[in-house]
């Protein structure tokens, strides 16, 4: 696998942010503390508010976002455990062009 | 409740030495039901109309511009219409759908759809009136070779007729023309070559009918809705970026096509460049939306549409990543009328095989595309085979190019990788038009939580795949905008009721899923007619003999399980043919053994 950014704090996670998401947002790159994906979401959300409620809500990615693992895997589950030096791609979850 | 939507007639004209003969043909209120409009209509008509076997560039072979129930109403994104043909790119169903004014303009023909055969003895303009009686053909010679835009500007006039027309390559018989309307185009497949093949070099229409609306109050009160839906978070990629915002995303995902499907990624810097902040530094920026659209998706950089596909064809699968460069490829397709995904991928062809010395042209990846899509839309030189698109150009050149000639049944690749996207690979290797990611959004379901995009799910792919396939069957049949789709919670039952309210036809969702199944099933059942085989429901070598950088790989045994699967949830038999019984139903037999 091509190789993935790391948050410069091992223990913290990579937060990549695209397109509108990235608008939204105001930063192209945020380094949060690691754990599940709800407290992942819910400390970005606490970071970039613009992101919430659409995007995130209580710490769960909306129909209209899209996380992917390292950039690999699509996760959704607010349960999943983001482990240290991990890297979370968010975007539209609209894909078509 | 009253009848609207449809007209229940069909314009059928005749092209002959410089005459035009046209016929009013009626279109049963049931026949209409059961193939709903746009597409799904235009599937039926070329059943009928296309001779078996027929060349598609023959005087014989139709071009049918097909209209839909939901055209013209208030509703949202509905300004749209279709464009079926035999393509002579594939020698399948082929069908493109364009936008905006030109389509409300046809609307008030009084026809649900147009047939025109034949061809004329010299280039010609065809004016089209409600009043048949004024049908007429115009001489057209003086605007040969001139940009659709340009022939628009000619020919709208005081009348203001709205206007579709081919560039140079569908005069030419670029086997990937468009046709294009109102700056935009009925794209894929080479309809611009067909409506060449008939020396038509524009359409224009103007009328003044209207089928109209079973229940307008409802309708109205249904259109205020739709509209507030459809600027919600659902459509705000479309409207505050547009489809330009996934190359960047896709280069993270390590989806995007580079190089003739070398590589999956440009790099974060690059990709940077391409994405709409970087081509808005290039040109500037002018939003734009389709008439009656409410979203507003259509992206001008520099005076050049850049959606997705465009980007990614005239950019990283040619190894371009200058976004003043792309800019400018896009502007010359638009202006010679050719189709972006099937110039680049033609283009990047090409490129690999200079690379590789099989072709001595002074072509290599990264070089300014402009001066090559001159060369092939007027097909000067090795531009005239490039005309032909890849398949034939991998024929002729031989000495293994097939290998990574990148089609499926002829038609070029779209922008997302085969073999990281594993649904998306069995999408495209059974679509009816070839490769094609309009008629299958099976990247949908390859980028969904819970499915493993990079590997070949043999039991759960096909049904995917089918259900995206259905649904993108009933948004190109009633007519409605896909990036709708979103803001749309249940599409059946809610696509039941706009068809109920504008034409007064009482179904249920599943009756409308019925009848989606049956616009499928014939244009497999055309496909069969004009020769389709098995073997056609596959992707080169390229995608399952050489794994990615990354080590992802799609192999060849999984592929053929996939489509395999595919043809069984569809109820074919082992040689993806439909038994009978099946045919009989989807209420097929009564339409099509005519």
């Amino acid at each position: 696998m091509a190789p993935i950014a790391r948050a410069a704090d091992p223990r913290s996670i990579d937060v990549e942010l695209y397109g509108v998401v990235r608008l939204r947002a105001g930063v192209d790159r945020v380094a949060l503390p690691a754990g599940t994906l709800a407290e992942v979401l819910g400390a970005l959300a606490r970071r970039c508010p613009a992101l919430a409620p659409e995007l995130i809500r209580d710490g769960h990615a909306s129909a209209h976002l899209l996380v992917a693992l390292d950039g690999r895997e699509v996760i959704d589950d607010p349960a999943r455990p983001i482990a240290p030096g991990s890297c979370l791609v968010l975007t539209s979850a609209q894909a078509g062009g | 409740m009253s009848v609207g939507g449809y007209y229940g007639r069909l314009l059928h004209i005749w092209l002959s030495g410089q005459t035009a003969t046209a016929t009013l043909l009626p279109l049963e209120r049931e026949l209409l039901a059961d193939f709903v409009g746009g597409v799904g209509l235009g599937a039926y008509l070329l059943w009928r109309f296309c001779p078996p076997g027929v060349d598609p560039l023959a005087p014989e072979a139709p071009l049918c511009v097909v209209l839909s129930p939901l055209l013209g109403t208030p509703l949202t994104t509905t300004a749209k219409f279709s464009v079926v043909c035999k393509s002579p790119l594939t020698g399948r169903i082929n069908d493109g759908l364009s936008s905006s004014r030109f389509a409300l303009a046809a609307r008030r023909l009084g026809v649900d759809a147009v047939v025109i055969q034949g061809a004329l003895a010299r280039l010609s303009i065809l004016h089209l009136d409600d009043v048949i009686a004024r049908c007429r053909v115009e001489d057209g010679r003086a605007l040969a070779g001139k940009t659709p835009a340009e022939v628009t500007a000619a020919l709208a006039g005081a009348e203001r007729r709205s206007v579709a027309a081919i560039g140079i390559a569908g005069e030419r018989g670029v086997r990937y023309a468009t046709i294009s309307n109102d700056g935009r185009h009925a794209g894929r497949g080479g309809a611009g070559a067909v409506m060449g093949s008939k020396r038509l070099k524009a359409i224009t229409v103007r009328g003044g009918q209207s089928p109209g609306i079973a229940d307008r109050a409802r309708v109205t009160q249904r259109a205020r809705s739709l509209a507030a839906a459809s600027v919600g978070a659902s459509t705000e990629k479309y409207r505050v970026l547009g489809t330009a915002a996934n190359l960047e995303t896709f280069d993270r995902l390590r989806i995007l096509p580079v190089r003739n499907f070398q590589d999956v990624s440009i790099g974060r810097a690059k990709a940077r460049r391409l994405a709409p902040e970087g081509l808005a530094q290039a040109g500037a920026h002018v939003r734009e939306s389709c008439a009656g659209c409410t979203i507003g998706c259509d992206h001008r950089y520099g005076g050049a549409r850049i959606e997705y596909e465009t980007q990614f064809a005239l950019g990283p699968l040619i190894g371009v990543d200058d976004p003043k460069t792309l800019i400018a490829a896009a502007r010359a397709c638009d202006d010679l009328g050719l189709d972006t995904i099937s110039a680049g991928g033609s283009l990047a062809f090409a490129m690999e095989c200079a690379a590789r010395g099989l072709v001595d042209w002074p072509l290599a990846f990264g070089d300014d595309p402009g001066p090559w899509l001159s060369r092939i839309a007027r097909r000067e030189g090795a531009g005239d085979l490039l005309a032909e698109g890849t398949r034939l150009a991998a024929r002729a050149i031989g000495q293994g190019s097939d290998r990574f000639a990148c089609h499926v049944k002829g038609l070029e690749l779209p922008g997302y990788e085969p073999r990281a996207m594993q649904t998306m690979a069995l999408g495209l290797a059974v679509a009816a038009r070839g490769a094609d990611h309009n008629r299958s959004g099976a990247y949908q379901a390859d980028l969904k939580a819970g499915v493993d995009r990079y590997r070949a799910d043999v039991e759960r792919a096909p049904l995917r795949v089918i259900d995206t396939e259905d649904h993108a069957a009933l948004y190109d049949s009633l007519i409605l905008c896909k990036f709708l789709r979103g803001a749309i919670a249940e599409p059946w039952g809610e696509g039941a009721e706009l068809l109920e309210m504008v034409t007064g036809i009482a179904r249920d969702g599943g009756t409308l899923r019925a009848a989606i199944r049956r616009i499928i099933a014939t244009r497999h059942l055309f496909n069969l007619r004009e020769g389709w085989t098995l073997a056609e429901d596959t992707l080169p070598p390229r995608f399952t003999e050489e794994p990615l950088g990354d080590g992802a790989r799609l192999s060849r045994r999984d592929l053929d399980a996939m489509v395999a699967g595919y043809h069984a949830a569809r109820g074919h038999d082992a040689r993806g043919h439909m038994p009978e019984l099946l045919q009989r139903e989807l209420g097929l037999m009564r339409w099509l053994e005519r």
